[in-house]
């Protein structure tokens, strides 16, 4: 009777009913899918109402299916009940025992299945939903967790080679030092930085040195696994080690470094040797910084560095110190010109012929403040160093010129004065400009001032300092080799150059004190001779005794410099002394 | 540490969300305490709202239904929503088991629900993202692993746009989506409208509404929709309530207007 029942066409009672539960809720199909659906479950509740014995399970299935396609709300059942009690047996045609009995029981079947299956609806929605909640929520913390995983990832580490950076070593370094319990540990700092790296990035690309660079990473990172190595950017790495018992460990692990960045490095096809240099700090926790010890690993390396590199250098302090001091005073001395803190001082070149002062040699000299006069060994180096020997130097010339401009000259032979001109003074392009200039602003003729340029500095100069100096011998300037003797200077090259005058270096002149010290006093006629055969005067440094000043004219010196013909100190008093101690020997 | 940008929103269900508010309108239970004292807030405002979200689902029902006997199988369903009853992959898999559709909703609670829904349907996939990132949304590897854009694709944005303001450019949305598709490919549009309802004070309480939401409610007119269908040519009958568009009997497009939902389906010619 069932299988009848299912293949009936829609008869007027589903149609009746479909009208009335659409619109009760969204139906996912059409008017005439719904009515064939009802049509089936028409069917199946005329079979309940004449089933013997009456069968609850007809009427909640009913029920349940309903919800189950979605005619799934109040309205929905409300006008089903209603529809089904008053057409139902009416529209079927139905001739069934006990109507209303039956009729009654059937409704309240249908019901309950349907509120059945739609409160097991709402709480299976209700349960897919708050797992749809948690598990977005738990979607989001994961995603949450991993970008800050990223995110500090990348705050913390070097994107190049994937080593730590400066933040965290500067963190594990802070806790290494300020962690509780740590105060009576000892910790090491090994600074690296690899030698000439730049050679490789200038002559062989960016790319490759930055395969370089992660290649000596990854070998570092190999070699001293256990202790955090990290990336400071560029060439520059940092070790730290952690908990050392003496110098020694730390010294261990420099030389480990030292010698996983020694091996050659095969990158992109070129094997490349690379050496590296370490400054290494080792102390006890107590009572240092972290940026104390970065600080002290960083001028160590520097140490290491000048001392030419591939090795390592421990921590000194007092030489740190020296070094201190010696950056302070070079720090000091644009504001110390600011100030007229310079004042110079003038030595004679004396005439080894008649004992007239020739010329005199400006000699700088520091007033300070705090250290008192200072010679220029102490800060000339420095100045040399940090380039400020640039401004310092001008300021020598221009003051030297001025100086030497106000020097009595009623019979045209007021001396020159001499000046010490520094490498990088040499290689300025303006120098013939700035020379030209003093000379305008102080009047000074160009034949009374002659350059002192040291053999070492005359002979590593390129091109371009060569026509300067030509342009200022062509000017009338004189140009003097400096300490010549204590270099190697190429004298066929000394042909060429624009010079006019040699200094010998005061050491020949120190031999020359001993009768009988027959090989220097040779040398010194042989240079003599050379220096005449080129057309170059010679003038004799240090010379500090009479002796030596009559040997030297013996050999045909020219002029004399020294203790002997007079100290350093203000002008004036060399420029009214009487030529003496020749009259007696001539 | 501060927050890096790209960390996602947390999940706040106290939050009324417009995917959940539209599923209790439908009758469903998929939703929170908060989206149904809310969606009850609307149904004061608008009484029609229930109406609506059911008429609005069965026009999308039945312009899916027009699109696969086109021969439309692949679909892009931006602001898809919680994935309940009637959902465009079920319409489209059950002509042809074959079609694609890619559901994109930027609640992460719809997102996770329909990704529970489309498990083991290896033609159907999730991505939470903005409608207002459309170059996203083309590029994400679901979309680009599911969809052949050398192909027609039909693009639903269905029940969305009236969260989108004038600001955001919607017709630039549209138009990169639009820059996307292959000739033959189609546009599903509706959003709340107010043709021939002005004045009744509902807009003014629907937008109060919503401003609880993350969503701001923007109404917009049938010109101003036609306009949006730049680009596209529109099937008949246009830009229409929904239930006057292809309605399956004529008593069901009765009272049209109270659906508050207008839409269209454009055809990309070429």
């Amino acid at each position: 009777m069932g299988d009848d029942a299912a293949r009936s066409r829609p008869g007027v009672f589903a149609r009746a009913w479909a009208k009335a539960v659409s619109g009760t809720s969204y139906l996912p199909m059409t008017q005439s899918q719904l009515e064939e659906m009802l049509q089936r479950l028409t069917d199946r509740l005329a079979q309940a109402l004449r089933a013997e014995p009456f069968d609850l399970r007809i009427g909640q299935q009913v029920g349940a299916e309903l919800v189950q396609a979605h005619i799934a709300s109040a309205e929905g059942l409300g006008r089903t009940v209603e529809v089904i009690q008053l057409r139902l047996v009416r529209d079927l045609d139905l001739v069934v025992d006990d109507v209303e009995d039956r009729m009654a029981r059937l409704l309240a079947t249908v019901a309950t299945g349907y509120a059945r299956a739609l409160r097991d609806r709402t709480l299976d929605e209700q349960e897919s939903i708050r797992r749809a909640a948690m598990m977005a929520r738990a979607q989001a913390e994961r995603a949450l967790r991993d970008s800050e995983a990223r995110f500090r990832h990348q705050a913390t580490h070097d994107p190049l080679t994937g080593l730590p950076n400066r933040t965290l070593f500067t963190e594990r370094l802070t806790a290494a030092i300020t962690a509780p319990g740590r105060g009576a540990d000892r910790v090491g700092v090994c600074f690296l930085d690899l030698d000439r790296f730049k050679v490789v990035n200038d002559s062989l690309g960016h790319q490759i040195g930055d395969s370089l660079l992660v290649t000596v990473a990854q070998r570092l990172h190999r070699a001293l696994g256990e202790h955090l190595v990290a990336r400071l950017g560029g060439d520059e790495f940092v070790i730290l080690v952690e908990r050392t018992v003496g110098t020694d460990d730390a010294v261990k692990v420099a030389e480990a470094a030292l010698a996983a960045v020694r091996e050659p490095a095969l990158v992109d096809g070129h094997e490349l040797t690379v050496s590296a240099s370490i400054g290494i700090v080792e102390r006890p926790v107590a009572g240092t910084s972290p940026m104390d010890l970065m600080r002290a690993a960083d001028s160590t390396l520097h140490w290491a560095k000048a001392a030419g590199g591939a090795r390592w250098s421990l921590f000194d302090a007092d030489r740190n110190r020296r070094d201190l001091a010696r950056y302070a005073l070079s720090a000091a001395i644009p504001a110390a010109l600011d100030r007229g803190e310079f004042y110079l001082d003038y030595q004679p070149l004396t005439s080894l012929r008649d004992g007239r002062v020739l010329g005199m040699e400006a000699l700088v000299r520091w007033r300070h403040p705090e250290l008192g006069v200072l010679r220029p060994d102490s800060f000339i180096p420095l100045a040399e160093e940090t380039g400020l020997i640039v401004r310092l130097g001008s300021w020598v010339l221009a003051e030297a010129c001025r100086e030497a401009g106000t020097w009595p000259d009623a019979e045209g032979d007021a001396p020159f004065v001499s000046v010490n001109l520094a490498v990088r003074q040499l290689h300025r392009t303006d120098l013939v400009t700035e020379v030209r200039g003093v000379l305008g602003r102080t009047g000074l003729p160009p034949h009374r001032l002659q350059l002192e340029i040291t053999e070492s500095t005359m002979m590593s100069t390129v091109v371009e300092p060569v026509r300067a100096l030509r342009v200022l011998g062509d000017l009338g300037v004189r140009v003097a080799i400096d300490d010549f003797g204590t270099g190697y200077c190429n004298l066929a090259y000394l042909r060429d150059l624009p010079v006019d005058e040699l200094k010998v270096a005061g050491e020949f002149v120190t031999g020359l004190r001993a009768p009988g010290s027959g090989t220097d006093e040779r040398i010194l006629a042989s240079l003599v001779s050379l220096a005449h055969a080129l057309d170059l005067t010679v003038t004799a440094e240090g010379v500090e005794t009479a002796d030596q000043a009559d040997r030297l004219r013996a050999i045909g010196c020219d002029a004399g410099q020294g203790w002997h013909f007079g100290r350093p100190g203000p002008a004036a008093p060399h420029l009214g002394r009487v030529p003496a101690h020749v009259d007696a020997a001539s | 540490m501060q927050r890096p940008d790209w960390a996602p929103e947390t999940i706040d269900i106290e939050r009324p969300s417009v995917a959940r508010m539209y599923d209790y309108y439908l009758g469903g239970s998929h939703n929170f305490a908060a989206d149904r004292a809310a969606a009850r807030a609307m149904v004061e405002a608008v009484p029609e709202a229930p109406l609506m979200a059911q008429a609005n689902r069965a026009f999308l029902r039945r312009a899916v239904q027009y699109l696969a006997q086109a021969g439309i199988r692949q679909f892009l369903d931006i602001g898809s929503g919680i994935p309940t009853v009637g959902n465009v992959h079920e319409i489209a898999q059950r002509i042809d088991p074959e079609s694609r559709v890619v559901y994109v909703d930027v609640d992460p609670v719809a997102v996770a629900h329909s990704q529970e829904i489309l498990a083991g349907n290896e033609h159907a996939a999730v991505l939470q993202e903005d409608l207002r990132n459309p170059e996203a949304i083309l590029a994400h590897p679901e979309v680009t692993r599911l969809l052949d854009f050398t192909r027609p694709v039909a693009v639903m944005v269905v029940a969305v746009l009236h969260f989108i303001p004038d600001a955001d450019r919607p017709e630039e949305i549209l138009r990169t989506l639009r820059g996307a598709l292959a000739p033959g490919s189609h546009l599903v549009l509706s959003q709340a409208s107010e043709d021939g309802r002005a004045g009744t004070g509902e807009r003014a309480e629907a937008e109060r509404v919503y401003r609880r939401t993350d969503s701001q409610l923007w109404i917009r007119s049938r010109a101003e929709m036609t306009a949006l269908f730049d680009g596209f040519e529109l099937v008949d009958p246009g830009v229409v309530w929904v239930p006057q568009w292809r309605p399956d009997s004529p008593d069901q497009a009765e009272n049209a207007e109270r659906a508050v939902f207008m839409g269209g389906v454009g055809r990309l010619g070429g």
